[in-house]
């Protein structure tokens, strides 16, 4: 059946449908705003009327280049265009700034096609086995996890962990507005329907990062242009190079994977653990945040790998884990490939040629990548009188056009000149990012479990699996917080 | 043959609504531009795309385009607020669902009334909500779940979200038998699924359980609509088991108030023809969606009668303000 697949994508249509599907990502991904979803939303009526396979490359690729399209802008502008790339900013933006932008993307590009690759063997392998470990994580198992995850990125994501656990606070009270998660009644809205939704990630995310970057040029004393331009120097990028990141790259992918099982979590977390990850494993762990290889490349495999997590529940069971692969779901019931526990029985060689041309796809998306790259980094050479006005009426348009609503473009204005206060304050503001994230998230898992155990504590460390992530939570905050002292105390 | 009756009782209609409202300037020449279908939700969910394709076989009939806009938030009350204040011409109408038009509105303002600033077309879908357990429960029917959260042991539910119909009409249910049944809400129907299958609640209401069911991955108990569900037509209403409660699924078309009713004659006979078009059957059957046909005063009498069942819900439970 496997090799039937593979067959069934030799056909003309499927590789255009692949080709068209990743360039159209790749571009939306780029613009702050412009999302996946929306992405695929308005390619379904087109989808719709091709075959099967055809149809579902063209969403896949959609899905995979933005994911991977996101961090292009977050490297060259430090502007990102999707949640999932803010975290290669952090290491990406700054390679650029020293003239090594095509570097920066050529890892990108390598650790995102890694992650691909990774989750989607993991996919083909283990899809029906590990939807059911999906299960095994009800609402206690996410509480910890999702508290795991907060310690992780909090205690070693950057420099000063006092700042990043203010920010991190920042994020989570801004996520209480809205409504309850558990009763349904209304918090901090003062009466305004708007608010009843809540602050919404996307414009957050644009006016946090984007327009607070246009408020920082603005700012910033006048500078000779043309004479700061950083040099574009010649990337070099050996597979030596890569090969020796191999052990951070298989971690990051895995985290991407896993994460990416779990429904409701999304890509930017695993993106910010890997990178916590992989600076503590780092033997200079002072040379994150001022451009490393490795911290591009973990947030990106991770981020990456999302996708063929995503997938397995979905495809096994019908359960959607994020808000993208909920309208694919759509899309495959629309070409009568229900999703669920029918589906690799009834339809085996469609689900295994998709899952394969997602593996094929890593070919095409190098090529169009490179070749994007070429262009692509003269974006830098472009005078920022002129780039940032752009970035500034993109990022409007970006709030706008989530959900047609002026209301988010209030929130995206507030969230940018809050950024830019932050930021010159010295504060990072990924913590934030991650805070409004999981913070309802954390709430909503704790209180359900809560409900289900009648309000005993002793659920937290009712199964294995919670009691393993409460204990390696417990390990981590004493190994970050105390190893350090101990040290100290020695010498 | 339901097909000739609609159309004698929406021809019929018809011939009133000329009478009463005379000749009417904006009724004639209509449609001459596009028309709006505002989507309370995502794109790309079930209620989207089944507005995109009776929008798309709708505009061959009414010999103008139909553009179908995504307004998303607030669970759907944003949208239906943003069309309430619409200008009543026949260009924007809303496709909408039970949460918003009699749910929501019956626990809080809203910033609407669905029964005087609406005018329902007709109602096409409406997916069943089940009762659900997982394969291997101890419970076998309704009267298993109720007999056990009788019994001394407390029983969790899980749902798409906190004050939804289902969960309401089942918390009334649950307050008139005395059963211990606790509810959990998750965010969205696929979380509620995704519990119930790893047993962290005990029982979920939920649509969309046909294939997990015929898996043997869940067992149905009953169902919360008024009517039973042709694919497990042995799962009785919440009625049959004697309860008198329901949580009637609705998806139907609505135009602001205001609209000419011959443009409102007009709309409903071109959508309720496609909708009863077997077109339109396979192609809700493959999106595992079931085609529920309702004149516009049925719905707008299903509505009104449980927008004052879930006030009277709401307020027993203390929740309304």
């Amino acid at each position: 059946m496997i090799f039937d697949a593979f067959l069934a994508l030799f056909d003309i249509w499927v590789v255009l449908a692949m080709l068209v599907g990743i360039v159209i990502g790749v571009i939306i991904g780029a613009i702050p705003g412009l999302g996946p979803s929306m992405a695929i939303a308005l390619l379904i009526p087109v989808a719709f009327s091709m075959a099967p396979i055809a149809a579902m490359l063209l969403l896949l690729g959609v899905y995979q280049g933005a994911i991977f399209g996101g961090s292009i802008s977050a490297i060259l502008l430090n502007v990102p265009g999707t949640p999932s790339a803010a975290a290669t900013a952090l290491d990406g933006f700054p390679m650029a700034q020293k003239g090594e932008a095509g570097r920066a993307l050529r890892i990108a590009l390598f650790a995102s096609v890694f992650g691909n690759v990774f989750s989607c063997l993991v996919l083909l392998a283990l899809a029906e086995p590990l939807a059911s470990v999906a299960l095994d994580f009800g609402p206690a198992e996410m509480a910890v996890l999702i508290l795991f995850a907060l310690l992780v990125i909090v205690l070693l994501g950057g420099d000063s962990k006092l700042d990043a656990l203010i920010m991190v606070l920042v994020g989570v009270c801004a996520g209480v507005v809205g409504l309850d998660p558990i009763d349904g009644s209304p918090r901090f809205t003062f009466g305004s329907f708007d608010m009843e939704s809540g602050f919404a990630l996307v414009p957050v995310l644009i006016g946090l990062f984007a327009l607070s970057e246009v408020l920082m040029q603005a700012a910033a004393p006048r500078r000779n242009d043309t004479a700061e331009m950083a040099e574009l120097r010649p990337s070099t990028l050996g597979w030596a190079e890569m090969w020796r990141m191999r052990v951070t790259l298989a971690i990051s992918s895995a985290i991407g994977t896993f994460i990416g099982i779990l429904p409701g979590i999304g890509s930017t977390i695993p993106a910010f653990m890997s990178y916590g990850l992989a600076r503590s494993r780092s033997a200079n762990p002072a040379a994150f945040g001022q451009g490393t290889d490795e911290g591009v490349a973990a947030p990106e495999a991770a981020n990456n790998a999302v996708t063929g997590g995503a997938l397995v529940p979905m495809l096994s069971l019908g359960i959607p884990g994020d808000a993208v692969t909920a309208v694919i779901l759509g899309a495959f019931m629309l070409h009568g490939l229900a999703p669920g526990p029918f589906l690799f029985r009834n339809h085996g060689t469609e689900v295994y040629a998709i899952i394969e041309a997602l593996l094929l796809a890593s070919i095409p998306t190098i090529l169009i990548g490179l070749g994007l790259f070429k262009v692509a980094v003269h974006v830098i050479r472009i005078q920022p009188r002129h780039l940032f006005p752009v970035i500034a009426i993109m990022a409007v348009f970006g709030a706008f056009s989530v959900n047609n609503s002026l209301f988010d473009v209030w929130v995206m204005l507030g969230a940018g000149v809050l950024g830019f206060v932050l930021r010159r304050a010295g504060f990072p503001l990924p913590p934030l990012l991650i805070g409004l994230i999981l913070g309802g998230a954390l709430e909503q898992a704790m209180r359900q479990a809560l409900l289900t155990s009648g309000g005993r504590l002793g659920i937290f460390v009712g199964s294995p699996i919670a009691i393993g992530f409460v204990a390696l939570s417990v390990l981590f905050t004493l190994g970050v917080l105390v190893l350090p002292l101990i040290r100290k105390g020695r010498a | 043959m339901i097909k000739t009756i609609n159309h004698t009782l929406v021809g019929a209609a018809l011939a009133c609504a000329m009478t009463l409202a005379g000749q009417s300037a904006t009724a004639e020449g209509y449609p001459d531009r596009t028309i709006t279908i505002v989507v309370p939700y995502g794109a790309g969910g079930t209620t989207d795309v089944s507005a995109r394709q009776i929008a798309q076989m709708a505009e061959a009939k009414l010999g103008t385009s139909i553009v179908v806009e995504n307004r998303p938030g607030g669970s759907g009350t944003n949208a239906m607020r943003a069309v309430a204040e619409a200008a009543p011409d026949g260009y924007t109408l809303i496709a909408s669902t039970s949460s918003p038009t009699f749910v929501t509105p019956a626990l809080r303002p809203v910033g609407y009334d669905t029964l005087t600033d609406f005018i329902p077309l007709l109602n096409y879908s409406g997916p069943y909500h089940g009762v659900v357990v997982p394969g291997d429960s101890p419970l076998n029917s309704f009267d298993d779940l109720l007999a056990t959260a009788s019994g001394g042991k407390t029983l969790t539910y899980g749902t798409a979200g906190a004050m939804g119909g289902a969960h309401l009409a089942f918390a009334a249910m649950a307050g008139e038998t005395g059963a211990a049944l606790q509810h959990v809400p998750f965010e969205g129907s696929a979380a509620a699924t995704a519990a119930v299958l790893g047993h962290h609640v005990d029982i979920a209401l939920v649509p969309a359980y046909r294939d997990l069911v015929q898996d043997g991955q869940l067992k149905i108990l009953a169902v919360l609509d008024g009517t039973r569900d042709p694919d497990f037509p042995d799962a009785p209403t919440l009625k049959d088991t004697g309860h008198d409660q329901e949580f009637p699924s609705i998806v139907g078309l609505f135009a602001p108030a205001g609209t000419d009713p011959a443009i409102v004659a007009k709309l409903s006979d071109t959508f309720t023809e496609v909708a009863a078009s077997t077109e339109f059957k396979d192609f809700m059957t493959k999106l595992n969606q079931p085609v529920r046909l309702m004149s516009g005063e049925e719905l707008a009498a299903t509505i009104a009668e449980n927008l004052e069942t879930y006030r009277a819900v709401a307020a027993q439970m203390g929740l309304s303000k």
